[in-house]
Parts: C-alpha cells; structure tokens; sequence
C-alpha cells in the first residue's frame, strides 16, 4: 500500500519537478546568453498548447513507440524510486531510449533518420559508463539495489568520485545539451530542423517532451544517489550537476558524434576504470 | 508408463530412420508428413524426458555384437568417409586431418585399449542433457518443418535436373538424432563419434548448393572442426594413458572435479575438450566456418546457429566448467569468451548482410555464454544455460524470418528491408519480437548481464569486454529494425500470405520466445536451477513470485514489464484512428514533389530526385579484413594460454 503511493506520487510530482527544472534551464540559459526568456511556467503552457493541437500522425507504430518511450521511462523511474535492482533501472532505461529510436525511425524521413541514427551512437556512448556505475555500486555494498544504500553509513560519493565525473559527463547527454546534443537540441541555430522529433506533432511531441521530463528526474535522481544520508545533500548535489550541465551547454558548440564517442568512451570510461579498480583494491585490503 | 530408456532410444534412432525414409521418398507431401511426424513423437519424447526426470541407460548391444565394436567401425569408416572427400576435393588440410584423428583413434584403440573399456552406464541423462533435448528436439524440429517448404521453395528459384530435396531433409533430420547422441553419451568414447557425425552434416549441408563457393566453405567448416575432432581424439587418449579407464565416464570425470587427480597432463585433456567446445562452437580465430556457412540455405544456418552444432560445442564446455572451476584454465576460457563477444559484437556492426549479422551475433552470443562458463560461479552457469535455452529460440526465430523475407523480397540485405512493417506487417512482428527478445528486459537476455558482474570482482577484464559488448550489442540490432520501421505516409498495410509450415515454425517460436519471456520464473527455478545444483552448491537465481533474484544481488521482475508493454500496445492501437488522424507528407524543408506517399523532392539544381537513406556502417573503422590478421592472432595467442596454464 505504501508502495502505491509513493508510485502515485512519483507519477505525478516528478513531471511537474523536472517541468520546473526545465523552465529554470530556459530561464538561465536566457540570462547566460544576455536574454530576458520566458516565463519559468513556459514548458507547461507549450506542453498544454501541444496537446489540444490536430492529431498529425504517419502510421500506428509511431504513436506506439513514443507511448512505449513515455511509459517505460515511467517505469524506470518507479523503479528507481522504489529503490530496485540498478542493472534494471538502466536496462529499462535503455529500452525507452530504444523505443524513442524506433519512434524516429518509423517515417521515412531525412531528419529523424539522422537524428536517430544519432540517438543511436548517444546511447552507445553512455550505456557502458551506466553499467559501469551499477558494478560499481554493486562492489561498494554488495548489492545493485538503490533501497539498500539507503543503509550505507558513507555516502557514495566518497567512494566513487570518479564515476560521478563520468556520470557528470553523459548527463550532457541524457539532457542533450551542447556539445553532445546530437540527436535533438534546443538551441535552433545548430539543429538539423528538429533532429529525431522532426516528425512528431502535436499531442504526441507533447508525450515526448512529458517523458524528457521524468527522464531529467531519473537522471538527476542518480546524481542525487551519491549522496543519500542526508538526503538534501544529493538533492543539492544533483542540483549543482545540473547547473554545470547548464553552464557546458552554453560556452559549448555541438561537436560531431565521433568525437562524443572518443570523449565519453576514453575519459568517461577510463574514469569509471580508475575507480572501480580502486574499490576493488581497497576491498582487497580491507579483506 | 513408458520407460525413460524408450524415450532415449526413440530420440537418436528415430531421426535416423526419418532420415532414410526422407531420402528414399520422392514425394514432397511425404517428406513433409515424415517431417511433421518426427518432429511431434521428438518433441513428446523430450517433453516425456523432462517429466521422468533424470535417468540412466545401459543398451544392450546389438544382435550380440556390443555398441562399442559398432562405433568403433562407425568411426573408421566416417573418417575413411573424410578422407576421401579431402583427396576428391583436392584438400591437404582435410585429408591431413582426418589422418591424424585415424592414427590417434587407432593408438586409443588398439595399443591403449580405448576400444574395450565399458563404462556403465554409457549414457546419463540429467537435468542439463534434459534442457538440451528440449532444445534439440522442440527448436530443431520446428526448423525442419520449415524446411520441407523452404528447399522446396529453394528449388523453385534455382532448379535443379535431379531434386536435392531428399537429400537435404536426409542430413537435417538426422542432426538432430547425432546431437541427441552428443548430449546424452555418458561415454566420451561415443560422444566423440556422435561429434564426428555432427561435422560430417554439416559439411554435408553447408555444401548442398553444390556452387564453388559452397564447395569451398563447407571444405572450410570440414577442416576446422577437424581440427576441434583432432583435440577430441587426443584428450580421449590423454585421459586413458595418463588416468584410466574411468575417466572415459563424464560422470566420474565430473565426480573428480575439485580434487588433485585433475591437474597437469588430464586437466591439459580437459582443456583439448574445451578448445574442441571453441571450435565447434566457431569462437575466434574459427569464426569463418560459421561465417562461411550461410552460402547454405537458410534452415541450415537456423538449424547450425540455434540448436545443434554450435550449441554442442558450449555444451561440453558447460559440462566440463565443475571439472576445471577455480583453476587458471577457468579464467583463461571467460577470456577468451568474453574476448570473442567484444569483436564479434563490434564487427556485427559494420554487416548490412542480415545473415552475417546474424552470424556474428551467434559467434558473440556464444562467446558470451562461454564466458559464463569460465567465470563458474553458481550465477554465471545459470547465466549460461538460460542463455542457451533464450538464444536458440531466439536465433532459430530471426533466422526462419530472414530466410521468409529473402524469398519474398529476393534480398538478404538489411538496407532493401526498408518499409517492411508495412509490406510484410506480420513478418516485422516477429522479427521485433526476435530482436527484442536478445537484448532487452524483460527477456531472459539479460540475466548475462548478472555474470558479468559477478566477474567483475574476480575478472575485472572480462567484465569489462561483457559492458563494452552488451552496449555495441544494441547497436546493429535496432538499426536494422529501425530500418523495417520506415515507412512513408499513408503506405497500404498489406498482411502477406504464409505458407502452413512458416506458420507453424515461425509462430511456434515467436510464441514460445515470449511465453519463455513470460514463464522465465517457473523456467528458472524448476528446469535451470535443478541442472545447477546438481554440481554447484546453489544456484545462484532464486525464482519467486514474479521475481528473479540472483542471490544477494538484485532483483529481477518480469510481469509488470510485459503487462506495460501490452498496455502501450493497445493504447496505440486505440489512440490510431486512421480516420480522424491527418496523415501528411514527410518534412522535406518544404521541397517535397509528389503526392503524400511520395518521398521527391526538388534539389537545389532544379532536378526532381527520390529520397534515399541507408544506415551508418563505419566501415571505415571497423573492417572485418583489416582486423581479421589481428584479431585471429590474439585469438591464437589466448588459445596457447589456455592450454598453456592447463599444465602449469
């Protein structure tokens, strides 16, 4: 029963949260480049506006792909929120991502063909430093689950510094934001139209701009879990991380894919490595 | 109540028979009922073996000449067989080959003995052989159903003066008897010829074209796995001069496991095996074989990839992991598995043959569950059987399909599969449910994943590859199915006809990977688990309700993720009014000719053009001919080790 309602709950705080936080991105980003910008609310009046436009689709599988994005990045988060299996949190997370793939890919289009095809080689780039950061949890306490590191005495972060730099370098990623907003980005003057969304409108651009939302939560929510005991500390550590995510997006270009892959697979990586052979000395030692 | 050693009996000697009857029968219609036939009583006879339970089996020998006198001769002549093809086909190779397995045979047999030495009971039949049965018997079955149309169908496109299509069911059916012989032969004696018999078909089938090219790659497949029977034949005579007769039993062979006997010269036995194991299963440097064998019609490489042949191979290095469990031999096995699952993974990526994808990704898949085997912890040998059970299904399904499409289609090519959701809807369904089901949750894929962490604190390298893999993994299987997906607008769904047979075949299996999908708890705890224990002191998963635990590790939950992914299908279903939904051309920066369902469009020269798109290969980079010289000779390196830490 408790379960149901902290489920209840994150369904429907977490949109209304990563909304906000998205408006505060527009608004800073705003400020950053010399601009007023919108209202913090803007994201929810686009969002509104969306939904009540004229259905436009191609085909039946469009529209499923992009529920199944909506619905299994939901699930992720649920997941996550109840504290699950890590492993399964990321690989749920993989299967939105691929679903938002597929969605992509089922118009013939120029756009979101390349946009997907993008897509593709952004989830090839952060996936290994995702799993990477499950072994990791799983060596430091012996189990991939998020509840059980609510028992850890020592926070993460103190354990695993290095693979919150890594994670801190695919979130640019996972938020798309420059210089790895390949697939889609929000900055208009560097976008091929509009990426892997091209040929999404209407109600069903607005399901997938909802689901970036519970995906921002989710993503911030693993920053966060580098520091659970007091909770406000991840909380403000997640927030730091989006602020600096914001801070790279705007002194940054988008660079090409090949480059992405170079960066996250040598540092990002190699960082995860580092650390993770640290931890397995140390637990040798401590043994 | 039938006893177990009928059911034993039936498996091996009645795809035998089918077999002959198969050759002698002209007819198609009797082809196929003798198909259909086989297929059910194997079928019943592996389902029958699973609800009896374990068993063993001591047969009588035959008319008063004893079993091994027969195989004895079988063997002989087999190789003799062999030998003749390597001087007909002019090949050095093979003809060396088979020389050499004679010459060690003829050692074994008549100055050690080999010949005479009993081993009761000669065939043990537990809980893993009872896995594989199914496999063999369900997986292998189908795809001989599918068989009898598709060579028919084969020969329609490239006729023939004198129909091969007796000939063809002859050498499929009987696989299926030579690999049930392979998984229940307690005596290694008999393992190694059902072995030998297992190549002897293949090389048969991946040659049935009859084209130089098909000549040249089942010559090629014949050779490397002669090498694999060389090993085979030498661990049989390392095993009798250097331990005893007893050691021809896997059972006591298994029952030796953790003490000091298995060290130096007989763990050097053990590792031949597994190196055998690596050849059949066409790990690097051997992948050309399998590789080269898809110039054989497409129930061939279905019936190669998903459930015999290659998975003989993993099979006896699965059974043999207690054997060698915490000795360097281990370790260097889960190397060279997981290194097989890193290249093969990344090469799959620059393939747009949808068969050579295919291809690799069984090479790595089998890497993989290699690497499972080598990690020998409780989690990581559960790992590997699910792994077998959910990529036989799997594999067998994608294969049929892609066979299905090229002869819809006329193409094997990934790149001319454009569109196919809307030409051939029911195919695509099947086709998602097979690549979903390698790779994502909530399919048993994943339980690898599980493995690789538990290597991670022992083998940190291997874990590492497994990461990198299972990421390059997802690549080339949603490219391709993102190129199935693309449509243009308003494009006329038009469901294709099929024929009884690829309903039953290609249903059989989409239905059954997503029923094991669904049951994987009940599979788990009732059919893998049992098999674990029997040599392992748990089995690493716990199945409850729902949920799969992998022990103190984490949990996996399987029916809130199907019930989600049926909720999102019949909301899409339902939110797709064709009627009230406006369906307008593809963004084109406003340059679009033609109609709605036309992808023109006017280029800045004026000129009209048709939009073309194609995925992204990165040949540049990942070249199988520029990586092969490099990657083979790692691969050599890792099997020197492999041996080479054997007698250490």
């Amino acid at each position: 029963m408790n379960q149901l309602i902290i489920a209840l709950l994150v369904i429907i705080i977490a949109p209304v949260l990563g909304g906000l936080l998205s408006g505060v991105d527009r608004v800073l980003t705003a400020r950053m480049q010399g601009r007023v910008g919108p209202p913090v609310l803007q994201p929810f009046y686009d969002v509104f506006k969306l939904l009540g436009k004229e259905p436009i689709a191609f085909n039946q599988r469009q529209i499923m792909w992009a529920l199944g994005y909506l619905a299994l990045m939901i699930a992720s988060l649920l997941i996550f929120c109840l504290g699950g299996d890590l492993l399964i949190i990321v690989f749920t997370m993989a299967f939105a991502a691929v679903s938002f793939i597929l969605g992509g890919f089922s118009v013939k289009s120029p756009y979101s063909h390349i946009g997907s095809q993008r897509e593709l080689l952004q989830m090839l780039a952060y996936e290994p430093v995702l799993i990477l950061l499950a072994i990791g949890v799983y060596m430091q306490t012996g189990s991939f689950m998020v509840g059980n590191l609510f028992k850890q005495s020592t926070p993460l972060l103190v354990s695993m510094p290095l693979i919150l730099i890594a994670l801190i370098i695919i979130l640019t990623i996972k938020m798309r934001k420059s210089p790895f907003d390949l697939s889609t980005s929000h900055h208009g003057h560097q976008e091929l139209i509009k990426g892997i969304t091209t040929e999404y409108s209407g109600p069903y651009l607005a399901l997938i701009e909802v689901t970036h939302w519970y995906e921002l939560i989710l993503v911030l929510g693993l920053v966060a879990m580098f520091w659970l005991q007091p909770i406000w500390v991840g909380i403000l550590l997640a927030l730091v991380a989006f602020f600096i995510e914001l801070v790279i997006d705007n002194i940054c270009a988008r660079l090409t894919w090949d480059w992405m892959l170079k960066v996250t697979w040598s540092s990002g990586i190699i960082l995860c490595l580092i650390n993770l052979g640290i931890i397995y000395v140390q637990g040798k030692g401590g043994m | 109540m039938i006893s177990s050693k009928y059911l034993l009996t039936i498996s091996i000697w009645l795809p035998i028979l089918a077999a002959l009857f198969c050759l002698s029968a002209k007819k198609y219609s009797i082809r196929n009922i003798v198909a259909y036939l086989t297929g059910v009583i194997l079928a019943a006879c592996s389902i029958g073996m699973l609800l009896m339970g374990p068993f063993d089996y001591q047969p009588e020998g035959l008319l008063g000449i004893s079993w091994n006198m027969i195989i004895t001769v079988a063997d002989f002549a087999l190789l003799a067989f062999i030998l003749f093809i390597g001087i007909k086909q002019r090949h050095l190779l093979i003809s060396m080959l088979a020389i050499v397995q004679a010459v060690l045979l003829l050692y074994f047999d008549f100055v050690l003995g080999g010949g005479h030495v009993e081993i009761e009971p000669a065939f043990v039949i537990d809980n893993l052989a009872i896995i594989m049965a199914l496999i063999i018997n369900i997986v292998g079955s189908l795809i001989c159903i599918y068989g009898v149309k598709y060579i028919a169908e084969h020969e329609e496109h490239h006729p023939l003066t004198r129909s091969r299509q007796p000939r063809f069911m002859f050498w499929l059916i009987i696989f299926l008897g030579a690999m049930n012989g392979i998984v229940f032969s307690n005596n290694l004696y008999w393992m190694f010829f059902f072995w030998e018999v297992t190549t002897f078909c293949s090389f048969q089938l991946i040659g049935h074209n009859l084209t130089d090219e098909a000549i040249r790659n089942a010559c090629r497949a014949l050779w490397m796995n002669s090498v694999g029977g060389v090993a085979f034949a030498g661990a049989l005579v390392l095993l009798l001069k250097y331990g005893s007769g007893d050691f021809l039993s896997m059972r006591f062979l298994l029952s030796q496991a953790g003490t000091p006997e298995i060290a130096g010269i007989l763990l050097l036995a053990v590792a031949l095996m597994v190196f055998a194991g690596m050849t059949k299963s066409a790990q690097l440097p051997f992948q050309s074989w399998l590789l080269g064998a898809m110039v054989a019609p497409t129930p061939v490489s279905a019936l190669l990839h998903s459930s015999t042949m290659v998975k003989a191979g993993v099979y006896v290095i699965l059974r043999l992991a207690p054997v060698y469990a915490g000795t360097y031999l281990s370790d260097m096995v889960a190397v060279a598995g997981g290194f097989t699952f890193l290249v093969t993974s990344i090469l799959a990526i620059s393939q747009s043959n949808a068969k050579r994808v295919l291809a690799y990704s069984t090479i790595a898949n089998l890497g993989l569950i290699i690497a499972c085997a080598g990690i020998n912890t409780p989690v990581a040998i559960s790992a590997a059987i699910v792994l077998i059970i959910f990529h036989a299904v799997s594999k067998g399904l994608l294969f049929l399909c892609t066979g299905f499409v090229e002869h819809n289609i006329g193409s094997r090519d990934i790149e001319d599969m454009e569109g196919l959701a809307d030409r051939m809807p029911i195919t695509n369904v099947i086709y998602t449910v097979g690549i979903i089901s390698m790779f994502l949750p909530p399919f048993g894929m994943l339980v690898g994943k599980w493995a690789a962490i538990e290597a991670a604190g022992e083998l940190p390298l291997v874990a590492f590859m497994m990461v990198i893999a299972s990421a390059v993994t997802a690549l080339f299987w949603i490219k391709w199915l993102g190129r199935m997906q693309q449509g243009v607008p308003g494009a006329v769904r038009k469901t294709e006809p099929m024929a009884a047979q690829y309903k039953i075949s290609l249903g059989g299996l989409a239905v059954g990977a997503v029923l094991l999908g669904l049951f994987i708890v009940p599979l788990v705890a009732d059919i893998v688990s049992p098999a674990v224990k029997n040599y392992y002191a748990n089995s690493g998963l716990e199945a409850a309700t729902g949920t799969i635990t992998a022990v103190g590790n984490g949990v996996f939950m399987v029916w809130p993720l199907f019930a989600l992914i049926i909720v999102v299908m019949v909301a899409a279903g339902l939110m797709y009014k064709p009627d009230r939904i406006k369906l307008v051309p593809v963004y084109m920066c406003g340059e679009n000719s033609g109609g709605l369902s036309s992808t023109n469009y006017i280029t800045t020269g004026e000129t009209t053009t048709d939009l073309s798109l194609s995925n992204y290969y990165f040949t540049g980079i990942v070249n199988e001919f520029s990586w092969n010289r490099l990657v083979n000779s790692l691969a050599i390196l890792m099997i020197i080790l492999l041996m080479g830490v054997s007698i250490l």
